[in-house]
Order: structure tokens, then sequence, then C-alpha cells
């Protein structure tokens, strides 16, 4: 019996090598017409009013349109919307919209399902909404098929970058009510994109068609399945051995060995995150942390550049701002170049030799977070500091320990990432305004410089483009030499696919996009 | 026969009720607040407490606990706070893909297993014996992470002969089976070993022996028969466990099964679905207990009259 069912497992075994071995074998995309997607995460919902992820919005977004979209570099160019115009006091936004668009349940796309989808997003009976700063939305009118005005209950000039956002793709109102969908929850995403939602199987893939109505140009792939694969070392298996084309985030070590493997191709788009080590600007247990120069001496004393290149191989690029280049409102204002030396004089003049800090750092929330905390602490101990840690934990009770009030701050220092959805400088400087302290926000240094404060606000309702522009870049260079962050990286966002497929590119955000893809 | 079973059944109830509300503690314990993680970090404070407030997380705790134990008595696991469907569903979606690995893991478990464990105890002190301890302890202690990831790079990266992960083709199991029977061929071998070894040195076997019997008929009719039982129940435990969902196996294989659902749950501290899925992997054993002593009782009569 046991040599039977060993038998019966080798000739399996042989079966599928003969099959998978020969010339006929994992069909590609030239045979199948499917481009096969692995991505880590199972998105939490299709629904487009309650996204919270890139990873699942970028599924999202293949069947769902925005009335404005970013391209490659991050720029907003128009989507469902021909043109916008904005009113001179900046309250009121005009939309004209392509017409002779239709949804993929057939029905037309106008203002009126604008209004309804944005309405969606707003309401308070939408599971999980994620309004966010689209909050802002007053009113909209569906001025007739073509024109939507939204009002504005204060000027918001990253209004229309914010609309990029997946949270506010237009869905047909007549899909609510079809089968799988309520107003209040969908799970069947009835959008006017390129591919339409065909199937999903929880935990393990998702499958998108061809919209053959579709507007714009068409796709080139009939089909396109994303499986969720939770581990990085499985997709990469998965790439490698050609059995999925296209993969995000392989285990960082391993994109060397990618780069030489000629059966795949390495994207290391950009992406807006900053990792950064935060700083208790207020800390009552190391009042040292208080002191700028302080601040400025943990700046000097960790070698950014040797991590990137040891711990982050390569996938990263240093910081000279603290945001990232992709965004709206970026101006390099410095650098902190590795300097043992100046840091421990530094350190000395300060009185702060010796000093004791607790580094915090989560682990598996971002590429090797750990990893770059525990050298961010042997830097810091080179330059005679006494770290504890670094304390780490899983994401969900990390972020509960660094998202308290200062009183209860449980580290004197912790690693956290920030990425703006939209690629507008306002959501990074959400990171340096003492009224985003917790519980109100994320601002966990506590920092507070009241001139950055003004000009935030000033540059945050300034509809002069270039004026808006000129006061973010005069509060980076404020917040650069007040230094409440270890300014570290900005990550990159490695996108692994077969050699057999082209046209994958990604937006600054952190989603790939493979609509236009096609066999090479 | 019929009171013995009534009886046991009664003396469940508290336990399951027990472990209901033990699990609702625990899962509250976690560190962690389930709508700022689902919300994200740009989430305005509105948005995060608008989110509490759908997810009935802002009543108190024994309103939420007092809701959950009267859902529970109708039979209703709640609602996933991740996706908004009934907890039941998810897990009713993942369950045949965790019993089909659950299965064919126990099956090859049980065939080899049992098979090398006589083996072993017949060839006492052979290389026979040594390979099957051996190769038991290896199988014991392998990390299943690490021998899934071999797996995988030999059998799908290396030899293209099998898919490296994903439910979708009909091979799919193959890998995650054989890495998850690995573990179960070695608990099962070592039992069976150990329980041949001590049957084979009773007096009855030597009766046997002595009456003329031929040595396949001691082994399978007189030996291996009581031996087994010992063996029966760590296989039906470990085949609860395995329906609980092997954690790692699922994911490093892509399996859609329960495990994954499970970490993915605590990952974003889907309280109901954590509770639901262990309340059911708890249930699960209480019955394989339930059905074991039961079996017990019905091959050993003092057992069901003390």
């Amino acid at each position: 019996m046991s040599k039977r069912g060993f038998a019966l497992l080798f000739a399996l075994g042989l079966f599928a090598a003969a099959c998978g071995g020969g010339p006929t074998g994992t069909a590609g995309p030239k045979h199948g017409g499917t481009l096969r997607i692995a991505i880590g995460i199972d998105p939490d919902t299709l629904d487009p009013a309650a996204q919270t992820t890139t990873t699942a919005s970028q599924i999202v977004d293949m069947m769902a349109e925005t009335l404005v979209g970013l391209d490659s570099s991050g720029k907003v160019v128009p989507l469902l919307a021909e043109s916008w115009t904005n009113s001179s006091d900046g309250l009121t936004y005009t939309f004209t919209l392509h017409s002779g668009v239709k949804f993929h349940d057939g029905t037309a796309f106008n203002a009126a399902a604008v209004k309804f989808s944005v309405d969606r997003l707003l309401s308070p009976k939408t599971f999980k909404p994620q309004p966010g700063v689209l909050r802002v939305i007053k009113d909209i009118t569906a001025v007739d098929d073509t024109h939507v005005r939204f009002t504005l209950n204060s000027t918001f000039p990253a209004f229309v970058a914010a609309m990029t956002q997946t949270d506010a793709a237009i869905i047909s109102p007549a899909s609510v009510t079809a089968p799988g969908n309520t107003p209040e929850k969908i799970t069947v995403p009835v959008g006017t994109g390129p591919y339409k939602f065909m199937e999903r199987m929880a935990s393990d893939h998702i499958t998108l068609a061809r919209f053959d109505g579709y507007w714009g140009q068409k796709p080139n792939y009939e089909q396109q399945t994303i499986k969720i694969v939770p581990e990085d070392p499985s997709r990469e298996a998965l790439v490698r051995a050609g059995q999925v084309d296209v993969i995000v985030s392989p285990p960082l070590s391993d994109l060397p060995a990618l780069d030489k493997d000629p059966a795949v191709k390495v994207l290391r788009a950009p992406s807006d995150r900053t990792i950064q080590i935060i700083i208790n600007t207020v800390d009552a247990n190391v009042p040292l942390l208080q002191k700028p120069e302080v601040r400025q001496a943990l700046n000097y004393a960790v070698d950014k550049d040797t991590i990137i290149k040891s711990v982050m191989f390569g996938n990263a690029v240093g910081l000279d701002a603290p945001m990232s280049k992709t965004l709206f409102g970026y101006c390099s204002v410095g650098s902190y170049p590795y300097d043992v030396s100046k840091a421990k004089q530094m350190l000395q003049a300060a009185g702060a030799s010796g000093m004791k800090v607790k580094l915090g750092a989560p682990t598996g929330r971002y590429p090797q977070d750990i990893k770059v905390a525990a050298a961010v602490a042997g830097y810091l101990r080179d330059a005679g500091i006494q770290v504890e840690g670094p304390v780490t934990s899983d994401w969900p009770s990390y972020l509960a320990q660094v998202n308290v009030p200062p009183a209860q701050a449980k580290f004197d220092m912790h690693l956290l990432g920030w990425a703006p959805p939209y690629l507008d400088a306002s959501q990074q400087m959400e990171q340096f305004r003492a009224d985003r302290i917790p519980p109100k926000g994320l601002e966990t240094s506590y920092y507070h410089n009241q001139k950055v404060e003004d000009l935030i606000n000033k540059a945050n309702t300034e509809t002069d483009a270039n004026q808006r522009a000129q006061d973010y870049c005069a509060a980076s260079k404020l917040i650069w030499s007040d230094a409440p962050w270890i300014f570290m990286y900005n990550q990159r966002f490695p996108i692994v696919y077969s050699s057999k497929v082209t046209g994958v590119s990604s937006t600054p955000n952190e989603k790939f996009v493979t609509i236009h893809a096609s066999p090479a | 026969m019929l009171t013995y079973v009534a009886r046991r059944v009664l003396v469940s109830v508290p336990t399951v009720l027990g472990v209901a509300t033990v699990i609702f503690i625990m899962v509250r314990l976690l560190p962690g607040d389930p709508a700022r993680v689902m919300a994200g970090l740009l989430a305005t404070e509105e948005d995060v407490a608008r989110i509490r407030h759908q997810l009935g997380l802002d009543q108190p705790l024994l309103l939420q606990y007092l809701g959950f134990m009267g859902r529970l008595l109708r039979g209703d696991l709640g609602t996933s706070t991740r996706t908004g469907d009934p907890v039941l569903h998810e897990i009713l979606v993942r369950l045949p893909y965790t019993a089909e690995l659950a299965l064919v893991a126990t099956t090859i478990a049980v065939v080899v297993g049992v098979a090398a464990g006589i083996l072993a105890a017949t060839r006492r002190n052979t290389w026979i014996d040594l390979f099957v301890s051996g190769g038991a302890v290896f199988g014991l202690s392998m990390p299943v992470y690490w021998l899934g990831l071999m797996l995988i790079i030999l059998f799908a990266i290396q030899l293209h002969a099998l898919p490296a992960a994903g439910s979708d083709d009909p091979l799919g199991f193959v890998l995650p089976s054989i890495t998850l029977a690995l573990f179960s061929i070695a608990l099962v071998a070592r039992q069976s070993r150990s329980a041949m070894l001590e049957v084979l040195g009773q007096d009855y076997v030597r009766t046997a022996r002595a009456k003329g019997a031929a040595p396949r008929t001691v082994l399978l009719k007189h030996a291996l028969r009581n031996a087994l039982l010992p063996v029966i129940t760590a296989i039906g435990l470990q085949f609860g466990a395995l329906l609980g969902g092997a954690v790692l196996t699922e994911t490093v294989f892509s399996w859609p099964g329960i495990g994954r659902l499970l970490v993915d749950s605590i990952f974003s501290r889907d309280y109901p679905v954590v509770q639901g899925i262990v309340f059911l992997l708890a249930v699960a054993f209480i019955l394989v207990n339930l059905v074991v002593d039961l079996l017990y009782a019905y091959v050993d009569p003092r057992i069901r009259y003390s």
C-alpha cells in the first residue's frame, strides 16, 4: 500500500514533469491571452469608496476609473474628465466629462453617475468609506450630462490631485443593486475601466476580463488574473518558474540575482514613500532630544548611503528634503552626509555623549524595516549613543504603540514610512503639524514650529501654484534643519516581470500599471 | 451506550461556551486598534471614528460580549470587520481547501507513517530502524517554511514539474500536501513504532508465536490491531490540528485555506473572524476527542459502564 502510494505520487510527478517541461507547457501570454500577476495582500474590498491600500486600489483602478488620473511621472492627467476649471475664489471646480462612455453594464456614464459615486463616498451609510480630504466637498451638482460641479467648504488647491484617488472612482449607479452589491457595500465594481470584474476567489485570485466597450485605448490581454501570494520568496519563485508574468516586491536580497536572470526584467519603480527614524522632539525621558543640534548630530551619525546599498540592496534613494522628489511642492533643501566625528563633536557640545535612547521599528511592514533599524542602532552606537533596541512587533501592535499622545510615548525614536496617495506636499506635511499629534493624526515626532505650521497652512489653501510650491519649499528648509527625523531614504517599488511581457509601468504612489501590457 | 453519548455531549457544552469566552477576551488583549489599522495611516480622526462606530467597536466591552454570545447561541458567528461578509461564509469558502490538504496529508501520513513504524519496530536496531527513526527526527524538526521553499525551488524552478503556488492548477495540492504530510508522517511513524514495540513484547504475542501462527498473522492480526489504538488517537488529533489550517504551509504555497484567513484576520485585527475560526477549531477538537472517546467505549466495554 505504501509502495503504491509512493508510486502514484511519483507517477504524478513524472507526468507533470512531462507536461510542464515540454515546449507546449506553461501557457505563456501569447497562447492564453491572460496576463498573470501576483501580489502579496488579499484585498479587503474592491469597493472603490473603501480603498485604503495601493495593493487593492491598483486592481480597482483597472475596473473603475476616476475623473483624473496620474501618469507614470506622477502628473495629473485627464481620464473620465476631458478638462476642468476652477472658479476665481477657488471654491468651485467644474469638470467637463467625456461623452459616449459606457459602464460595464451598458448604462451611460454621465454627470449624474459622478454625483452618485462621490455622494456615496461621502455618505456615512457606506461601509467603511474613506473620503479623507474629500470631505472638503460641500455639494455636487450635475449641471448637464457632461458637466459636473463640485463646491468646496474651503479652498483646497490639491483638490484635482486628490480626485485621482481610487476612492473617488465612478461606478454605475444601477450596479449598486446588481447581484453581489448593495448601496452600502460593493463587491463587484462596475465602472468604465478597460477591464471588468469576472470572478474572485477569496485568498486566491481575482480575474478581470477585457471590456470590449471601453472608450479609450483597448488593452491587449483578454484577461488579467491577480493571484494572492503572501510570501515574497513564493512570488519570486512563481515568476522565475514562468508560472506568473508580473510580481511586486520580491525579496530585496534577491534583486541582484534577478537582475542577472534573462527570463525576467526588474523595474525599480519610483515611489513616494519616505522611510524615516522619527525622533520624539518633546521627549521627557531624554530631554536632550528636544535640542535641534542633537537631532542634527543623529542625522550625521547614520550612514544612509551604506544602508541603502547593503541593507536595501540599492532599492532606495537618499533624501535631500523631508519628502520624495515625486511630490508637488518638493524642492531640494540639503543633506546630512555621514560624518561620525562631526556627530560626536556635536553630541559632546550639546552634552549628549553617552545619551540613552530606545528605538522601535515594525517587522514586515516595510522592506527590510527591522534590519534597517538595527543598522541605524549600530551607527548610533558608533557615535557613542547607548541604544536600546530596535524593539519590534507586528504592524498593528506597533502602530498602537506609536500612535499615542506624547505623555504615553513608548520610544525615543521609531521607524515609520509615509506615502502620500496623491503626490502632493500637503499630505507629507501632515507629518510636521502639531495639530496632527495623535489622536488627531499621526505626527508622532510631536514636532512643533509655528513658522512651519503657518507656511503649511498658507500653502494648503494658496491658489497660486508657484507661491504654493515656494511655501512648501520654505517649510521644508526649516524642517530639514530642525531635524525631527533622521532622514533615511525614499524607497523604490520593485516590480519583476517576465521577459515575454512588455509595457509594464507604474505610478509613483506604489501602483503597478499593467493595463496596456502586451506579449513582448 | 446512548446515555453515555448524551452525557459526553452535555459535558462538552460548558467547555464550548468557556472556549468562546476565552477567545473573546484573548483577541481583545492583542494590542492594536482595528479601526485605525483598517483605515490606514492617512485617515482622518473622523474617518477612524466612523469606522469604529460602524464595526460596533465603540460599544462597551460587556455589550460586545453579550452580542457575541447571543449571536453564537443562534449559530451566527458575526460579520467580518475586514470584508463585511458573514464570518461563517468567509470560513466555509476556504474550508474545502484546508480539508483537502488535511485529508491528503493525513492519508499519506497514515499509509507511510504506519508502514514505516511497523517496519522499524520489527527490524529493531537494524539500519532500517535507524533510517526510520532518523527520518522521523528530520521530519519533526524540519522548519516547514524552509522545506516548502526548497521543494518549490526544486520542483517548480529547477524541474518545472509542479506549480509553485496556488490552487487553480490540478496539481497544486501536491507540494503543500507533501510538506504538510512530512511532519505527520514522522509523528505517526514514531507513535506506531513505539506502540508496536510495546505490543510485540506482550505475552499474547509470544503465545501466538508459540502456537505456530504465521509471522504475518501475528504481526497484523495480533500485534497491529492492539497497537493501533494510541496511533488512531494521535492521527485524530493531528487531523483536527490540520483542519484548523496549516498556517505556514498555506502561506508558503499561497493555498486559500483557513490558516491564511486566520493570519490575515489577526494582522487586520478582524476580531469576529479570529473568534470564529478559533471557536470552530475548538469545537472540532472537542468533537474529535468525543469521537475518539466513543470509539474507545465501543472497543472497550469497561469504559462504557464505569
